[in-house]
């Protein structure tokens, strides 16, 4: 499987828009098209293989399910992961002559987009670096009062910064890709240690994503139970994802009237006896 | 002097312009800042007649400003009403705006990011995966329509609801009700987190312990079955945890540890793929 000169200039478009900080805005941009996910959709649609493409997605898409910037620092780029990682992947699955949806297929996808990625971080603060050329060229505008350039600087300007650290990068990988994977087949045996430790490797990484967001939410072993509770739901009971969120905003609600009468509680016993209303609480 | 409003359309700009540009010229050194002086310029404008007085309104919103985009559009909204407040010549000034406006970005950032990024999104994308099943497109069709709107109604909201209650709108986001709102939300996110990684975690062993006659005597897989299905997808998913939550490892060393496991795991035979060309 062959990656086309277009096909690539197309990847190259999506990257600069997904990216963060990316030329999509955020919400279309990074967390939409910049999701591994829906870029399994777009890129299977252009390489005319959306079933590949999706399983291709959702299995990378399990590793960065909570990618989270604190303060703007990034673990890895989704540009890399969803324009570079995923039509890599597709052309090596392909070349390699692996079955997309076997175990092996998405522990290749998952190792080569989580390795794209993190080297992909390079991309970003490329990017952000470039753009502090454009912030120069804006805070010269405010001091000549000239206010219009300011939309040229936060719109229109840094298209060249991705133009250079998203655009160039990613048509240039996606193109070498098939040689890439001549390479791989002539020198690392399937059977070696190389490509087993690669596929397990793959298949150990979507721990790392679900991790990262358990860290967020669990301070304490005990705050594992509630992660527990989800895992047996599916792991012993057969409950599927919609399953488990109808059966988690069950608890979710209930868990709401909890708090909310404690607060009220906490209140009658501070102002003895006086029961305040929810919604003058809110105007104090 | 006739009381200054600012008009629908330029509200309706100021909202596009950070709806869509907040991020656009990022850098370590500003990130969002030049976003917000996007937003705030067509309220600026209107509000202020002289070129002087436009440069010293915008002269506020040249502070370093980052917060979480979806939800620190109140920020904005709230800004906006501010600057309303203070072209009509009531006591405020560019200072008081701009100490609200730091004091918010970083309360509204760690809200957003376990809010916005730690939950709404992973149980979007939960539920997503699970209609992804066998390649099918409908669960990124699904995520698609489903975040775009709930997140452009939401900023819009927020956005609006900021600009109508100026500093008020402060409570609506640190207030009692939102907290209870946001840990019931988390226990949801958490739940359908768990039900991901059980679903799509899939990390077998191939560790077999035999006989002289090549019969199985230990089949550690089928073994860790019998306690609990995926076992060792969850041990996996605690160990990452334990790691970063209580040792601080970055998420990128972690990767590299769980490489040396790999690799250490296929030479003792642990981990074995069992494919060839």
């Amino acid at each position: 499987m062959e990656i086309s000169l277009l096909q690539a200039i197309i990847f190259g478009l999506f990257a600069c828009l997904s990216s963060m900080p990316g030329m999509g805005g955020t919400t279309i941009g990074n967390y939409t098209l910049g999701r591994p996910l829906v870029a399994g959709l777009v890129v299977g649609l252009i390489m005319g293989d959306v079933k590949t493409g999706i399983i291709i997605g959702a299995a990378i898409q399990v590793v960065y399910i909570a990618l989270v910037t604190p303060g703007g620092t990034v673990s890895a780029d989704v540009r890399a992961i969803s324009y570079i990682g995923i039509p890599l992947a597709m052309v090596a699955i392909k070349g390699l002559g692996l079955d997309p949806a076997s175990t092996e297929g998405t522990g290749m996808a998952v190792a080569l987009g989580s390795a794209v990625g993190t080297l992909g971080t390079v991309l970003f603060y490329g990017t952000a670096t470039i753009n502090l050329v454009w912030q120069h060229i804006g805070w010269r505008a405010v001091e000549k009062g000239k206010f219009d350039q300011l939309y040229a600087v936060d719109m229109v300007l840094p298209w060249i910064s991705h133009f250079i650290c998203s655009f160039l990068p990613t048509v240039i990988i996606t193109m070498m890709g098939s040689d890439m994977v001549d390479i791989i087949k002539n020198y690392l045996p399937m059977d070696g240690i190389a490509m087993k430790t690669l596929f397990t490797v793959g298949s150990l990484l979507p721990a790392v994503g679900v991790g990262i967001l358990l860290k967020q939410v669990a301070s304490k072993p005990t705050d594992l139970l509630t992660f527990f509770f989800g895992f047996v739901l599916a792991a012993l009971m057969g409950v599927n994802l919609i399953g488990a969120a109808v059966i988690g905003g069950f608890f979710a609600v209930i868990l709401y009237n909890i708090r909310m009468l404690q607060y009220k509680t906490a209140h009658v016993s501070a102002s003895d006896g006086t029961v305040y209303d929810d919604d003058d609480e809110e105007d104090i | 002097m006739a009381e200054k409003k600012i008009s629908k359309k330029t509200l309706a700009k100021s909202f596009r312009n950070w709806y869509y540009g907040h991020l656009t010229c990022f850098s370590q050194e500003h990130m969002q800042t030049f976003g917000y002086l996007c937003s705030m310029l067509p309220i600026i404008r209107e509000l202020y007649d002289t070129p002087e007085e436009q440069q010293e309104a915008l002269q506020t919103y040249t502070a370093f400003f980052n917060t979480e985009p979806q939800l620190g559009t109140v920020i904005v909204g709230v800004t906006a009403g501010l600057e309303e407040a203070k072209a009509n010549g009531e006591a405020i000034d560019g200072e008081m705006i701009n100490g609200i406006r730091a004091g918010l970005m970083g309360p509204v950032a760690g809200i957003g990011d376990s809010l916005v990024v730690g939950t709404l999104i992973p149980i979007l994308l939960g539920i997503a995966l699970g209609l992804s099943g066998g390649g099918s497109p409908l669960g990124a069709i699904f995520y698609i329509v489903v975040w775009n709107l709930v997140v452009t109604l939401g900023m819009r909201f927020l956005y609006y609801k900021g600009y109508e209650l100026g500093g008020k709108a402060v409570e609506i986001i640190v207030g009692e009700k939102a907290n209870a709102i946001r840990e019931a939300v988390v226990m949801l996110g958490t739940i359908v987190i768990g039900a991901v990684a059980a679903s799509w975690i899939n990390i077998t062993t191939s560790f077999k312990m035999l006989n002289a006659d090549g019969g199985t005597i230990i089949d550690l897989q089928s073994t860790l079955d019998g306690i609990c299905p995926k076992l060792l997808s969850a041990a996996t998913v605690i160990l990452c945890w334990w790691l970063m939550s209580k040792k601080k490892i970055s998420p990128t060393i972690v990767m590299l540890i769980l490489v040396v496991i790999a690799f250490v795991g296929v030479l003792l035979g642990f981990f074995d793929p069992g494919l060839s060309y």
